[in-house]
């Protein structure tokens, strides 16, 4: 039986996978606090990411029946990140870079990521209970 | 991984961010310092600029100082006839160094490299808990 194409964990990967991104995106921009003329940058909302994540995805042409086939969850990756329309100020320098707002969504996408963990561990805890070692 | 990617962007960030204040202090330590003789021109204030740059090695983008230019605003001119470098009309020349913008300076390079710590702190505590599934 293979635990990742149970649903919740699926999900719950992605949803990992796509704080990661955007802690990533967050740090470049708080980074970049103070270079002239840089944009913040953040992910599209992970509900946005994973209509597209589910729509059609790309295959390898096969001319042979040997010919291996990419796995499904490693063709759709797409990390599209879109510039923020809702700046509150811009420096003179034309950077549009706030700290306060910038940290605040650092800590959104810790705590984010906290619920995801503890799901992912309860779930995990309820398969063990289910296989009778009782959950820890 | 992604996340240590952006530990690596936080720190190169930090980095950045240590050059300025190094120039910061520079510029400070020398807010007095004029010419020898009355030809000499006095320290000139130094700026920093960051840019944003790819980083191919790390597959991300960082920041990293793009360059340190010197201020050409004007000097201060005083008038020191004592002074050794004083003119013939006893007036000096002095750095365009402006102790409260240095200052000022000083804090917004403080706050950001405090803000990009933090970024490391919650980036290692999602690693740590991610980790910490193995338990």
């Amino acid at each position: 039986m293979d635990f990742s194409n149970l649903g919740l964990f699926k999900l719950i990967s992605r949803r990992i996978d796509w704080l990661n991104d955007r802690q990533e995106v967050l740090a470049r921009n708080i980074a970049n606090a103070d270079t002239p003329d840089y944009r913040p940058q953040d992910l599209r909302p992970f509900a946005e990411h994973m209509a597209r994540a589910g729509g059609p995805t790309l295959s390898v042409a096969a001319t042979h029946s040997g010919h291996i086939q990419p796995t499904a969850s490693r063709t759709a990756r797409p990390v599209s990140t879109a510039d923020v329309n809702d700046v509150y100020e811009t420096s003179p320098t034309g950077n549009e870079v706030v700290l306060e707002q910038q940290l605040i969504r650092v800590s959104e996408t810790a705590m984010q990521h906290q619920l995801a963990l503890s799901l992912y561990r309860k779930h995990v805890g309820m398969i063990r209970t289910a296989l009778g070692r009782g959950a820890r | 991984m992604d996340l240590s990617k952006s530990l690596e962007i936080s720190a190169a960030a930090m980095r950045a961010q240590g050059t300025r204040l190094r120039v910061i202090s520079e510029n400070l330590a020398n807010a007095d310092t004029t010419g020898q003789t009355p030809d000499d021109l006095p320290y000139r204030r130094q700026v920093v600029a960051f840019r944003s740059i790819f980083d191919r090695a790390l597959g991300a983008e960082t920041v990293e100082v793009a360059g340190i230019t010197e201020d050409p605003g004007q000097f201060d001119r005083r008038y020191e006839p004592g002074h050794p470098s004083a003119d013939d009309e006893g007036y000096v020349l002095y750095p365009n160094v402006n102790t409260l913008v240095e200052m000022m300076d000083m804090r917004e390079a403080q706050r950001s490299y405090e803000a990009n710590l933090n970024a490391i702190e919650v980036a290692r505590s999602m690693l740590t808990r991610t980790i910490e599934l193995l338990r």
